[in-house]
């Protein structure tokens, strides 16, 4: 505990030492220029990492938010008087504001639409910030006077501190928000954002704040950069920047807050690299040594695709035989840009710091904090009255796929406390149903309610909130989380502290209790051993267990367990069956699809069989069995002399 | 009076939005094939056209540089596929969105190295003396336009339609993994539609250079309305490019007659984000339906 204490924290606060002591050192005017670019671009690419590292989406406007920022500050200050502060607040609320703006329609889409869609909103920005030349100065540009803050005129090293102040308080908000339910949600929804809307987390809303977030950053990045160069252009914030970002975050290495302070370095360095021919023609040397070191080594070991390996070599090859031969080293800028970015995302793809944590870690063995206590189950799953009441209730429900009726007009009443069976043949229309019951498919339709009250249609996340939780046939598991923390992610009713006091690092008791609840909810399941394994690693078995785990975090009335038993074997097909009935023993009611007959006999106290998308039959499970439909729809008519016979 | 300069803006502006549809065009057949696009296509409508400039130079007759010219731009298409998509596909990453606007960045700058930064005229044996329909003023050189457009969509369309090798097309762009347990190659056949959206994109370039100039810029305006139309129109729509290309050249147009030519190509970013807002899969996308 103290090993990690010292390690983690002792490093964070000797780089902002050593980098806060710096102007004590250096003074020049060249120095300082190049110390507060970095802590600038410190603060643009923690926000880009947002969207970049943690959303995992190409994001090609960080840029056009630079610019926003910069503008805001700027034109606030020449022609409305602000003061710094002013500036420095008013021009991130704006880029947050428009990231949310544009972020509304953008997160919709995913991959190379979602990109396409910020690149679209950055030519938009610039073509505005031109065109609106009475307010903007246009393409003339716009000059400002750095104002003073709280009456002090701040000089170089002042104004310096000031952007190392700022980048160190948003290091220490990212690092309370990432290690929050937040930054969790944000690696749901990277994962699966089915569940992460099934488990009530709101995929859309999460990605929405978080893009607001990163803007925001670019916001305020963007006034601190007016500060200090005091004169804009449009121009500025273009396409080009946009890649230089990308490269600087990728490098650096996403999803790492060092990662993006240590792209700001290159970022920041990157003129001056190619500014002198030696350094040059250094730097790309070191980087075909190292290129060619790693293909080597991974060629031999095997642990890399031979393109993987050889391309970055290839790539930093051109860059040493072009600095020997061309010249003027600045006219091929863009292409020196793209060869680095280009070894960096096929070889290293994970980035500097991805690289060097993961060494470090295994160097210094750096064990996580210890677990709380499991909280009292009582608290965790409350223990419901059943008073087999009917709970959920679905009437005419409907669902078409273009000519096919896969639900065609199903009318079934769910009692509390008890399990429902439902079964029938492949393509009978059971997964559709629960499709619609749990809300993620919008019903053609019909209606369902819960005690009476309609259920939102069509929005899994709503419907998780109204108190249905769910499995899914197909895992849907955060592969890349702990099993704890897949149980945490779902909790319901932990996380009260609003946002603005988890950035502040106000929420960290709520974390403990989070924990106590989830270890709680694996030992329930007999994972509790396995808190720590990531959920891709554990055994076939076990992530079905953690999947009702995980349903159970949301405190449900009902929850509906698509093929629990699918594809385990027999030992674990026997637990998975104890689970259920010990959940249905808290009081929980369970709609149960099966495939094992004997699971449904043994669980079941109603069975409902389904063929071709209508109720064939309901009743006791053995009622349902010998239903001579039931026996048709499973082995067709012919056999059912025989079926009969046999059963 | 007024009312016929509107009529010829709407006309002139929706020939200029057919270059952007076949730009769009490149862009849905590799979507179709890999779901991936390349970033970097502008820089390969640019440099073929570019390329093929210098064939002009050389003195090649027009009948030669441009089926040369085609040939060079499906030659970029493949590396651009080789070089930033295969193994991010292989890897079933997005990498290949960073990697191609990489390979773009970089053709951009050897473009603008070999080539220079300056506008050049790009000559052509098409007429551009404009001749009236209906009242309005047609160049040949738009009817060019026009031509070769519906001619290579239309015979790449038939090639799907009407072959094997586009039946082959047609199963990857279904089931990737199906398609290669029925033996069909998925990587040969993302080779294949890469090395055609590169063609169609030279072809863009060739076709639109006499109207626009050769320049290392004059593609990105291109290619960013060539997005949004892809986007608008979906990513998967066939000809759905055509109409919403046209339009949105109809409307660019307009708007750069009513607001001011700084202002031209605000309609269409405004258009795409708009459309996403209210039709994420594209107003002739299919929507999709997600499975559990």
């Amino acid at each position: 505990m103290l090993k990690r204490l010292l390690l983690v924290r002792g490093a964070e606060t000797a780089l902002f030492a050593v980098l806060a002591a710096l102007p004590l050192a250096a003074h020049s005017p060249y120095a300082m220029g190049l110390l507060t670019l970095l802590a600038i671009y410190g603060i643009l690419l923690i926000g880009l990492d947002v969207t970049v590292g943690y959303l995992g989406q190409v994001n090609l406007a960080q840029v056009a938010f630079l610019g926003i920022g910069a503008y805001a500050a700027g034109v606030g200050v020449t022609r409305y008087g602000l003061g710094l502060v002013a500036a420095l607040v008013i021009a991130p609320l704006l880029a947050m504001a428009l990231g949310a703006l544009l972020a509304l329609p953008a997160l919709r889409l995913e991959g190379p639409q979602f990109a396409l869609a910020t690149l679209s909103f950055t030519a938009l920005t610039t073509t505005v910030l031109n065109e609106l030349e009475w307010l903007t100065g246009g393409a003339q540009g716009l000059s400002l006077d750095r104002p003073p803050l709280l009456g002090h005129r701040l000089g170089p090293a002042g104004f310096y501190w000031l952007c190392l102040a700022l980048l160190l308080l948003v290091w220490m908000a990212m690092r309370n928000l990432l290690s929050s339910q937040w930054g969790r949600a944000f690696e749901a929804l990277r994962d699966s954002p089915i569940a992460t809307d099934a488990m009530g987390v709101g995929t859309y809303r999460h990605k929405v704040a978080a893009f607001a977030f990163g803007s925001g950053l670019g916001g305020l990045a963007g006034a601190l950069y007016a500060f200090n160069f005091q004169y804009l252009q449009p121009q500025t914030y273009v396409y080009e920047l946009t890649v230089i970002l990308l490269l600087g975050v990728v490098l650096g290495g996403r999803k790492s807050l060092w990662g993006a302070v240590v792209g700001a370095v290159l970022v920041a360095l990157l003129p001056n690299l190619l500014s002198s021919r030696t350094l040059f023609l250094g730097f790309s040397m070191a980087g075909f040594l190292v290129a060619a070191a790693t293909a080597a080594r991974g060629l031999a070991r095997r642990t890399a695709r031979p393109f993987q390996a050889l391309a970055p070599v290839v790539a930093t090859g051109v860059l040493v035989v072009g600095g020997l031969l061309v010249h003027a080293t600045e006219d091929w800028r863009k292409a020196i840009f793209a060869l680095m970015l280009f070894s960096v995302v096929v070889g290293l793809p994970e980035g500097l710091m991805g690289f060097a944590s993961r060494f470090l870690s295994r160097a210094l063995r750096i064990a996580p904090p210890p677990l709380p206590a499991p909280s009292p189950l009582d608290q965790v799953l409350p223990p419901r009255a059943a008073g087999r009441e009917v709970l959920l209730e679905l009437r005419e429900l409907k669902r078409h796929f273009g000519g096919v009726r896969a639900v065609d007009g199903v009318d079934l009443s769910v009692r509390a406390g008890e399990i429902h069976g439902l079964i029938g043949p492949n393509g009978s229309g059971k997964s559709t149903l629960v499709n619609v019951v749990s809300g993620l498919y919008t019903p053609t339709g019909g209606a369902v309610s819960l005690r009476g009250a309609p259920l939102p249609a069509g929005s899994l996340f709503r419907t998780a909130r109204a108190g249905v939780a769910r499995t899914f046939q197909n895992l849907q598991l955060f592969v890349g989380m702990t099993a704890l923390e897949n149980v945490m992610v779902a909790l319901r009713d932990v996380y009260r502290v609003p946002l603005p006091l988890v950035l502040l690092g106000l929420g960290r008791a709520e974390e403990r209790r989070a924990q106590a609840d989830a270890l709680a909810l694996l030992e329930f399941v007999g994972l509790g051993a396995e808190a720590r394994t990531p959920a891709k690693d554990l055994t076939y078995g076990a992530q079905r267990f953690l999947e009702i785990a995980r349903a159970l975090a949301r405190k449900p009335e009902v929850l509906i367990l698509d093929e629990p038993a699918a594809g385990l074997a027999h030992p674990d097909v026997v637990k998975q069956v104890e689970i259920i009935r010990r959940v249905s023993q808290r009081g929980v009611t369970i709609v149960l699809i099966e495939h094992h007959m004997d699971v449904v006999s043994q669980l079941c106290d109603v069975v409902t069989a389904l063929d071709g998308g209508r109720i064939i039959a309901e009743g006791r499970p053995d009622e349902v069995k010998r239903h001579p439909k039931v026996i048709e729809a499973y082995l067709g008519a012919a056999a059912e002399s025989q079926a009969g016979a046999a059963g | 009076m007024p009312l016929s300069i509107y009529a010829q803006m709407t006309v002139s502006g929706a020939l200029i939005g057919l270059i952007y549809a076949l730009i769009a065009y490149g862009f849905q057949l590799t979507y179709a094939t890999s779901k991936s696009i390349n970033f970097g296509q502008g820089e390969l409508v640019m440099v073929s056209a570019f390329f093929s400039l210098t064939l002009v130079d050389l003195g090649l007759p027009y009948a030669l540089v441009v089926p040369l010219g085609l040939l060079f731009g499906a030659l970029l298409g493949l590396a651009v596929e080789r070089a930033g998509v295969r193994l991010a596909l292989e890897q079933k990453s997005e990498g290949w969105i960073l990697l191609t606007i990489i390979i773009g960045l970089f053709l951009f700058s050897a473009a603008e190295n070999i080539w220079g930064r300056d506008d050049r005229p790009f000559p052509t044996p098409i007429p551009s003396d404009a001749f009236q329909v209906l009242g309005v003023d047609v160049t040949p050189l738009e009817v060019s336009v026009a031509v070769g457009v519906f001619a290579v969509m239309g015979l790449i369309e038939l090639l799907k339609r009407g072959t094997l090798l586009g039946k082959a097309f047609e199963a990857v762009a279904n089931d990737r993994d199906a398609g290669e347990l029925m033996g069909i190659s998925a990587t040969r056949t993302v080779m294949l539609s890469y090395g055609l959206s590169g063609a169609v994109a030279a072809l863009a370039g060739i076709l639109v250079s006499p109207i626009t100039t050769v320049g290392p810029t004059m593609a990105s305006a291109l290619v960013l309305k060539a997005f949004s139309v892809a986007v608008v129109a979906g990513l998967d729509s066939g000809f759905g490019v055509v109409l919403v290309g046209m339009f949105l050249g109809a409307l660019e147009s307009l708007a750069s007659f009513q607001l001011g030519s700084g202002w031209r190509e605000v309609p269409g970013l405004l258009l795409l984000i708009l459309a996403l807002a209210v039709r994420p899969t594209g107003l002739f996308g299919k929507a999709v339906i997600r499975k559990v």
